[in-house]
């Protein structure tokens, strides 16, 4: 059970001496409940407390990290069912499932295309993460070659899907101090799987049908010294998947159920069709995967899917914010008046909105104001004369907006004289200080 | 080892919520569409009833629109010219209801006459015997007056007509009223704006469960985990008993999906974007099903592909699983 | 029907009415004009009459407590006559108090244990030096040292040029006779010697007075106390708005303001405030301000800054630094304040950017730092400081309201002097209002407390819808489209003392909203921050610069206030000027505000979502989440 930052308080020394860095033991103790800092940076603690501390401080769900070559790929250690309740931290990694039956040559090129694959979505390069390597063939020798050539054209983590644990070996030869994750020990052969994981030190997954048979195995699994486990549920359709995955979460948060306490992988690929893995993908960036596996492979099926995990793991506790840049409203033309906001989401709504209701075409300027409403970014001289001028610049809009006319919100009524010499070539005017007054003021006084 | 199924008490319930009337019921639709009810998150089974399925409406407007994707203009083609044409394509693509979106001028640039309006639910009414969702062109003024008309030529046949805002509610909130309809209250992706004009349309006197929510959700790459969390959100505090947030929700992934430039646009854009076409349905379809995830009740698309898959997926998570 | 006799103590003769006849209406037949503010909807309770003999039907107590009932009490529009009765109707004044006296202003009296030759820092003490001679030719300084060290037992002392420049003068005149006053002890540096305040010729008598002022320096409003130190009496209290509000209403407009130039004027404003309220107390005490020896002052961060001409740029710049929490003594006339020029100046010290001394003196008035009981104290002011905890622990955070509830800002608004309507009435038929004015004079606007019933009478009357938007459509002329878009009059031109009519207008009402749920946010977000839960809170005190009181139902009514048993309110008035005149009697207490700012464990509630989120679902009547507030919509469902 987490603790509060008043109960961990009452087992700090109490004296605020200052010596974590921190101004109090009570502000100190909060950031320990926000698990925001480590309780070492307080040298006074009681060895008791260090005891009782370490306790609350396990994560509830285990994190499994796969490595190759300098790259990671992280699941597991989330605290929160819903991702408003504090955010979600590590988001699914994407890996494309190469079968071994597949030519070498087709392997390097479906990889290396994978392998180099990336988007710019918001600023950020979106790639993909790695890829699983499936045993389908039945023999060793194709899978251990279907392995080297991943390898050859990719250096991303890899996942290897076999049943035998013979083949599973001779895939993890080719990837020897790699530690890939072993996919996986079933009722069958998870003996022999938990003792490649153990050998090479790589993390297993557990498959099982109902979650009683996962928890078994898991338990076994941990019998035998295996701590790095991944969950790998066998159902397949869309309302299977859900309520597994919402239970595991559910027992491992709310229950702290630690035999089901691992972040958990999806085939995605298993669905059939390209349209039903889509949807299987979404469903399993959306609600709780930690590893997704997809088959498909072509831009505008990968694209979709990665943006929407970029979205879903944003962090929900930063303020909401809108991209900065010059917003077309009702089609303006360049003889249209330019007003100008902030970057806060409902900032940006509530004008962009009365605008458009408005009937009226305007452009409007979103200034990067880091996500903070007009009053309060301005408070924090994030919205000032400067950095309105510099947007001004950024986003090119003296060539779109040739009127040059551009309307500051009132609440900065203040900012106007010196916008002035900010662009003195504009005419600036300042505008209602709510939102709701803009259309009248736009008919008013713009037109 | 037998796991303990962890079971979530929730001791609220979505108001169940009837779209359309029947002869019988003072209308004329030949079927009606009933969503809400839930007691539990989206498709949790196991642990409270979901009696109503999500159902899926395909939007069409009252004449060819100037501003959608030529993706799907060229798919729908010459039926995009006569609303009841389109609407009857649409019911046959599969929709379990049809919104007709009024523009706000007609096809010459004057505007939209509330006859027109009229007219034009009347000849969709006529073609199709589904539940209609009227949406004005969203502009207070017009929506108000184009609305109140079509209201009162349809009385009582529990039409759904968007949108209510907190800036423009009562208006449309009392011609639906007096004229047995329904309203969507629409608010900017915050959980107490909803909930607040949820008061204040209660307040006017129209019963909840003749209103429908909007929380606006934003498309895929554009804002979706907002309108994700705060679905969530509301979905959460109707469960745990909020009587103010106990409305069935409507998004348009169709709306929010087709004006990205992701689905608008096809040249000019990253080759790691894809196929063009492809992509745009993909975007749709997505963003519907995220929606349908954090507790969607009636989704309005635009592409009858996106539909197909949507449906399958509702259908899939509307079965409850035998073991788990 | 059974006809009832009602016999009224006021009237000649008594009544006969049949059975169900409201009391209201009875009074009337007898002629007796009963004041029903609320229109007789049983909101308000001023027609609270006693029924003392026979018993009627009351359908609602709502404005009674069950002692009042058990008295007799009845509201007379809500009363039904069902016998023979008799009835006595109260004195106005009878009715008020008993529904005021939840909101108490604790009397300024110097704390009981006050003994000022312990406490007080500022001595006086009366030295008899031997004339100099031709044999002793010790300088003027050292006589007066030794003096000190022989009479007084007083080692060391500081003594400044200016000092010195009379000091030959002074002796003399007094013949060797003087009196001199010391801050003997420097709580900045209690191993420092003393230091010499003044020096007066002869002997001054033990009962003539040793003045000192709290002065608390209020974004909005600057109050100053005069206080004899000897005595720790308070003398004087006057207040003013500050002078600086020309140049921004709130703090970050004056750093703005400041950080282009106008950092000396600022300064040279708020010293003129402070300067004036300087001389309007000391021309009531009829005193010098030179006999002034000794000041403190509280006031937020930014007004600590701004007063002394230290850059606030820092305070509102992330990561919201100041310049100085922990200020040393000062010297009056280094500071600009026009007292004696040796004055001490102490300024008490602040926690962070938003929350000031005015908090940690605050918090030494309110006594909750040495209370088990978890307490939340609200300053409800423009910068909305709230602090939560107990002798265990405190935290603290700021959030910004605004200075609606200090009147400024607004159409009407004003502070709580005379003229000020501080309680209004509406009756919910007519849409009519009914006020109490502060001096029973002509109103000229309206303040905090006025504000604060003012809203609850819209919201509840239904003037206002629960977002706050006043409803055009309620046929009476006053609730009208005004300049500034729709408004209601309070008070017709006629009855005012400002020649025109009392309005509130849509974007006040929106201000008050911004600021009751600014607040409501700030100690919600607060007390979940450190997980306690609302019921868990105990006492709730209340600082600011209302007049008299704060009318605790309707600040629940409106969401200001968390819907709980009034018994747990206190309203202490301005706790900051308080804590300052504590700090200014008592250098222990003193200490402890050191040891309180401390201890302050304060939460940047803009590091994340949850407050806006808090303050979205505030900004609403009572509140978005109604079950937060019971009893409201209780009064709510009663009302209909
Ligand atoms: S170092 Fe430890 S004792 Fe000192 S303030 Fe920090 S938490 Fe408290
Ligand atoms: S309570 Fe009786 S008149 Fe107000």
């Amino acid at each position: 059970m987490a603790l509060s930052g008043i109960q961990i308080y009452k087992m700090l020394p109490q004296t605020n001496c200052k010596d974590c860095g921190y101004p109090t033991c009570l502000a100190f103790a909060m950031k320990l409940a926000a698990k925001q800092v480590e309780l070492d940076l307080c040298p006074h603690v009681s060895e008791e407390s260090k005891a009782q501390l370490a306790e609350s401080a396990t994560p509830p769900q285990r994190l499994i990290t796969l490595k190759a070559n300098g790259n990671e790929v992280k699941a597991g250690n989330e605290v929160v069912l819903f991702r408003h309740e504090k955010t979600y931290y590590n988001m699914p990694g994407l890996f494309v499932r190469i079968k071994d039956d597949l030519l070498a040559d087709a392997i390097k090129e479906k990889v290396a295309a994978a392998d180099t694959y990336s988007t710019n979505y918001v600023g950020i390069d979106l790639v993909l993460d790695g890829f699983a390597v499936e045993a389908v063939s039945g023999s060793s020798a194709s899978f251990s070659a279907a392995v080297a050539a991943v390898r050859a054209a990719s250096k991303k983590p890899v996942i290897l899907i076999a049943q035998d644990a013979g083949v599973m070996a001779e895939g993890l030869k080719v990837l020897d101090g790699e530690a890939p994750l072993i996919f996986g020990a079933g009722a069958e052969n998870w003996e022999a799987m938990a003792d490649l994981a153990t050998q090479y030190k790589a993390p297993l997954t557990v498959t099982g049908n109902t979650l009683d048979e996962l928890a078994d195995l898991v338990e076994k699994v941990k019998g035998k010294g295996i701590e790095d486990i991944v969950l790998a549920p066998a159902t397949r359709s869309l309302h299977g998947e859900l309520t597994t995955r919402v239970l595991i979460w559910r027992l491992a948060i709310k229950k702290n159920f630690r035999s089901l306490g691992y972040p958990v992988i999806s085939v995605a690929g298993d669905a059939g069709d390209p349209a039903k893995e889509m949807v299987s993908a979404a469903q399993a960036i959306s609600k709780y995967a930690g590893f997704v596996v997809i088959d498909s492979f072509a831009p505008d099926f990968v694209y979709p899917l990665i943006v929407l995990r970029q979205n879903i793991y944003t962090d929900p506790q930063k303020p909401i914010q809108v991209q900065p840049g010059l917003y077309e409203i009702n089609n303006p033309k360049p003889t249209d008046p330019v007003l100008v906001t902030t970057n806060f989401s409902i900032t940006y709504f509530s004008v962009a909105n009365e605008i458009e209701g408005s009937g009226l075409p305007a452009w409007l300027l979103v200034a990067d104001a880091e996500g903070m409403s007009v009053l309060t970014a301005w408070a924090a001289g994030k919205f000032d004369a400067e950095r309105i001028a510099k947007s001004v610049k950024a986003f090119d809009v003296a060539s779109k907006a040739t009127n040059r006319t551009i309307v500051l919100p009132g609440h900065v009524a203040v900012l106007s004289g010196e916008l002035e010499e900010e662009l003195p070539d504009w005419n600036v005017r300042v505008g209602p200080r709510e939102a709701v007054d803009i259309p009248a003021f736009m008919k008013q006084a713009m037109t | 080892m037998p796991v303990e199924i962890p079971k979530d008490k929730w001791n609220g319930q979505v108001r169940v919520v009837t779209l359309g009337a029947t002869a019988d019921q003072g209308g004329t639709r030949t079927s009606t569409v009933t969503v809400g009810g839930e007691t539990t998150m989206p498709f949790m089974h196991f642990e409270g009833e979901i009696p109503h399925r999500p159902v899926i409406a395909l939007e069409i407007k009252d004449r060819r629109p100037d501003d959608w994707s030529s993706l799907l203009l060229d798919l729908w083609s010459d039926k995009a010219d006569d609303p009841a044409v389109w609407a009857k394509a649409a019911e046959e693509a599969g929709a379990d209801l049809i919104q007709l979106s009024l523009s706000l001028t007609n096809a010459d640039g004057n505007p939209t006459t509330p006859e027109a309006a009229v007219d034009a639910v009347k000849k969709v009414l006529a073609a199709t015997g589904l539940p209609l969702l009227v949406f004005g062109p969203g502009q207070a003024d017009v929506d108000n007056e184009l609305l109140v008309a079509v209201a009162e030529a349809t009385k009582g046949e529990r039409l759904v007509l968007g949108i209510c805002e907190d800036k423009n509610y009562r208006t449309i909130v009392a011609t639906a009223m007096a004229n047995d309809h329904l309203v969507i209250a629409r608010c900017p992706m915050d959980v107490n704006l909803s909930k607040q004009l949820n008061i204040l349309i209660s307040d006017m006197g129209l019963p909840l469960d003749r209103v429908l929510m909007d929380p606006t959700t934003g498309a895929l790459g554009y804002g979706i985990e907002y309108g994700f969390s705060v679905m969530e959100r509301l979905r959460m505090a109707a469960l745990q008993g909020d009587a103010m947030t106990q409305l069935p929700m409507i998004v348009t992934p169709g709306f929010e999906a087709w004006k990205t430039k992701e689905s608008k646009v096809g040249v000019d854009v990253p080759e790691s974007w894809g196929d063009w076409e492809q992509r745009a349905i993909n975007w749709e379809t997505i963003t519907a099903v995220a929606l349908l995830e954090s507790g969607a009740d009636i989704l309005v698309l635009r592409h009858p592909e996106s539909l197909k898959r949507v449906r399958a997926a509702i259908e899939d998570l509307m079965t409850a699983p035998e073991t788990v | 029907m059974a006809e009832h006799t009602v016999k009224f103590d006021q009237a000649s003769k008594p009544v006969k009415v049949p059975t169900g006849t409201l009391l209201s209406e009875a009074a009337e037949q007898a002629g007796i004009s009963l004041t029903q503010p609320c229109g007789g909807q049983g909101r308000c309770g001023r027609c609270a009459v006693i029924v003392t003999e026979g018993t009627v039907r009351r359908r609602s107590t709502l404005r009674l407590s069950s002692e009042d009932v058990e008295a007799g009490y009845a509201l007379a529009c809500q009363s039904v006559v069902e016998g023979d009765i008799c009835v006595t109707i109260p004195p106005q004044d009878k009715i008020e108090r008993r529904l005021t006296s939840d909101r108490t202003v604790a009397q300024v009296k110097p704390p009981a244990s006050y003994d000022a030759s312990v406490h007080q820092s500022i001595r006086r003490y009366r030295l008899s030096l031997n004339p100099p001679t031709m044999d002793d030719q010790t300088d003027d300084w050292s006589r007066l040292q030794a003096a000190l060290r022989n009479q007084s037992n007083i080692g060391a002392v500081q003594v400044s040029l200016k000092l010195l420049q009379k000091l030959g003068q002074v002796l003399r005149v007094g013949d060797w006779d003087a009196t001199v006053i010391l801050d003997s002890i420097l709580w900045d540096c209690p191993d420092c010697p003393a230091r010499l305040i003044d020096i007066l010729p002869g002997h001054v008598a033990d009962d003539v007075p040793l003045w000192g002022t709290a002065i608390d320096i209020g974004t909005t409003t600057v109050s100053l106390w005069l206080v004899d130190l000897l005595t720790g009496e308070v003398k004087s209290q006057v207040a003013e708005y500050n002078g600086q509000i020309a140049r921004g209403e709130d703090v970050i407009s004056r750093i703005i303001y400041a950080s282009k130039d106008g950092k000396d004027t600022l300064r040279e404003l708020v010293l003129e405030t402070v300067n004036g309220l300087v001389e309007t107390a000391c021309r009531r005490a009829q005193i010098l301000p030179e006999s002034i020896v000794k000041t403190t002052v509280a006031g937020n961060s930014t007004m600590i800054h701004l007063l002394l001409g230290i850059p606030a740029e820092s305070i509102r710049l992330s990561p919201f630094v100041p310049v100085v929490n922990h200020i040393p003594a000062l010297i009056a006339s280094e500071v600009g304040i026009l007292i004696n020029p040796e004055a001490t100046v102490d300024c008490l010290p602040g926690i962070a950017s938003y929350v000031g001394a005015d908090i940690s003196a605050g918090v030494l008035a309110s006594g909750m730092s040495d209370t088990d009981k978890i307490t939340l104290f609200l300053d409800v002011g423009t910068n909305g400081e709230t602090v939560l905890g107990s002798s265990e622990w405190l935290v603290t955070c700021a959030c910004s309201a605004g200075p609606a509830f200090e009147g400024a800002g607004m159409e009407h608004g004003m502070r709580a002097t005379q003229g000020a309507i501080e309680e209004v009435w509406i009756n919910g038929k007519t849409f009519e209002s009914s006020y109490r004015v502060i001096g029973n004079v002509k109103p000229r606007g309206l303040c905090g407390s006025g504000l604060i019933t003012l809203l609850a009478e819209m919201f509840l009357t239904g003037i206002l819808d629960k977002s706050g938007k006043i409803k055009l459509d309620l046929n009476t002329p006053l609730v009208r489209e005004g300049y500034h878009g729709p408004e209601y009059v309070i008070a017709p031109a006629e009855e005012t003392g400002v020649g025109q009519d009392i309005v509130i207008t849509n974007v006040d009402i929106d201000n008050l909203l911004r600021a009751k749920a600014a607040i409501y946010a700030g100690f919600t977000v607060l007390a979940d921050s450190v997980g306690v839960p609302m019921e868990a809170i105990e006492q709730v005190l209340i600082g600011g610069s209302f007049g008299k009181y704060i009318n605790v139902e309707k600040a629940v009514q409106i969401g200001l206030l968390p819907d709980m048993n009034w018994d747990r309110f206190q309203f202490l008035g301005n706790t900051s000027v308080k804590g300052a005149y504590l700090a200014l009697l008592d250098h222990t207490l003193r200490t402890k505000i050191k040891s309180i700012a401390a201890k302050m464990t304060y939460i940047e509630l803009s590091a994340d979502n949850t407050f806006f989120d808090a303050f979205m679902s505030a900004l609403f009547l009572p509140h978005t989440d109604i079950t937060c507030f019971p009893s409201v919509e209780a009064a709510m469902l009663t009302k209909d």
